[in-house]
């Protein structure tokens, strides 16, 4: 059994020969996770040291390797950039936020969203998702909702991902579910451990699920968004290039207050809004097939054509929905010809047809001279 | 609003031009945009506004970098960075000129 007070002792003889202290002693340990034989820590380095880091980063693993019992050491090597004020920052360079990453060969990223949590957005998104490809189309699907990841109980999915290096950086790669592909922070960590994290910790992890994944060629990669219009959906506007914006709510007021909301964020983000679901549009009856309607009828519908906004889809209320999101088998697979299902397929094809006519402005060309 | 297509600083000058789709030109000086930037810095934090930054009349700007499909974020020479200039923001800073 290894300790973190060997694990520390190790990294204590580590010494950097440019300042003759060891990473412990210069602060660079950030983190030191033991398990069993498995042992992963993170080193933080200032930006000005971080190039002759490397070298000092495989004696650690090395190092670490010869410890009794060892199974696998994984020594990660972050840099910190400090901000000078008085630094004489660089020409502008468009490359800045290029960079080979994992979205490269994703041809457009949808984010589906709903302000209101709980309108079954997650679900929306995983049997669009389906019916997309069933529609011949590479679909993905990243769960952005860092707080609650309710993907891998969605796909039936669960465990770690695996990693591969590409272009001398580690990717995720994406697990597989009816014949779709996934990321989410739920595969990261167990089901039941709560997510304490301030909002840099959650930004960062999900521009690590957004980039560092290793999606390969995607015709969709859908958002499935976090509710609410805070950090987090700022930073992805921000940072990914999305090219359009689905709303979820449901045809109560209260849901349509919220799903307001979402549609300024993305719209003062220019980011194009390309319609609006009603989920829960009306309950099936299991006995006797009628339709009812608990959360109104229409008003989701109606709010969007006030607004200019296509309404996609109406998505009815049926058990087989909950049912299937439970038990990792979505509707769109178990029962494709029930009637939520062909309102996903319809989704679907409304979707595709809104993303031709909608697109994202091309951002200006900025120059320095 | 048109939508900007070309944004263009010129550090002898010290002015971003932005040329729009429908054709128009605005301009705008470094140092109008550092002492009227977005920032919590410049604008404050929903209270009063701070006193307007001080010698700026010779800031320029060193870089320029774009947020999201929506905003730039300009980088002046004297370390501030934290505007986020939306495309709103740089036509109401701006003024026009005849191209």
């Amino acid at each position: 059994m290894i300790t973190k007070q060997q694990v520390n002792e190790v990294l204590d003889s580590i010494t950097d020969p440019r300042t003759g202290r060891s990473i412990v002693t210069m602060g660079w340990v950030q983190s030191v996770h033991v398990s069993d034989g498995q042992v992963g820590v993170v080193m933080d380095v200032p930006a000005n040291l971080a190039s002759g880091a490397a070298p000092l980063r495989s004696q650690a693993e090395t190092a670490l390797m010869a410890l009794d019992g060892i199974e696998s050491a994984q020594v990660v090597l972050t840099a910190e950039r400090t901000s000078k004020p008085d630094a004489k920052p660089q020409q502008a360079a468009p490359s800045k936020t290029g960079g080979p990453t994992g979205l490269d060969d994703v041809a457009a990223i949808v984010a589906v969203a709903s302000g209101k949590g709980g309108v079954g957005k997650s679900t929306v998104t995983i049997n669009l998702a389906l019916s997309l490809a069933q529609q011949g189309l590479s679909v993905g699907v990243v769960d952005a909702d860092i707080y609650g990841p309710s993907v891998p109980m969605l796909l039936g999915l669960g465990g770690k991902p695996e990693i591969v290096q590409v272009d001398g950086q580690d990717r995720f790669v994406p697990k597989q579910a009816h014949g779709i592909v996934a990321n989410s922070i739920g595969f990261l960590i167990d089901a039941d451990t709560a997510m304490a994290w301030r909002g840099p910790m959650v930004q960062s992890a999900l521009m690590q699920l957004l980039k560092a994944t290793n999606w390969g060629p995607l015709d969709v990669l859908l958002i499935d968004m976090p509710p609410g219009t805070g950090d987090i959906q700022l930073s992805l506007a921000q940072q990914a290039k999305i090219s359009g914006a689905l709303i979820v709510s449901t045809p109560q007021d209260l849901a349509l207050i919220d799903a307001k909301k979402a549609m300024t964020l993305f719209e003062k983000t220019e980011i194009p809004l390309l319609g609006l679901v009603e989920n829960m549009s009306g309950y099936v009856c299991p006995h006797c097939s009628e339709v009812s309607y608990p959360f109104g009828q229409q008003g989701a519908a109606d709010h969007a054509q006030s607004k200019g906004l296509a309404c996609l889809g109406r998505v009815p209320l049926e058990l087989a929905v909950r049912l299937g999101s439970d038990t990792g088998a979505p509707i769109q697979a178990r029962d494709p010809d029930s009637p939520a299902a062909r309102a996903f397929q319809a989704l679907g094809s409304s979707l595709l047809n809104q993303m031709k006519s909608v697109k994202p402005k091309p951002a200006p060309e900025l120059i320095m001279v | 609003m048109p939508w900007p297509k070309q944004i263009k600083y010129d550090s002898a000058t010290r002015t971003l031009m932005i040329t729009y789709d429908d054709g128009s030109l605005r301009q705008a000086s470094a140092f109008h945009l550092r002492v009227n930037s977005p920032s919590a810095e410049v604008q404050g934090h929903g209270g009063e506004r701070p006193p307007a930054p001080m010698g700026k009349e010779n800031v320029s700007i060193a870089a320029m970098e774009p947020v999201g499909n929506y905003a730039v974020r300009l980088v002046f020479d004297d370390g501030h960075n934290s505007g986020l200039f939306t495309w709103q923001i740089l036509h109401e800073l701006s003024e026009g000129v005849s191209s």
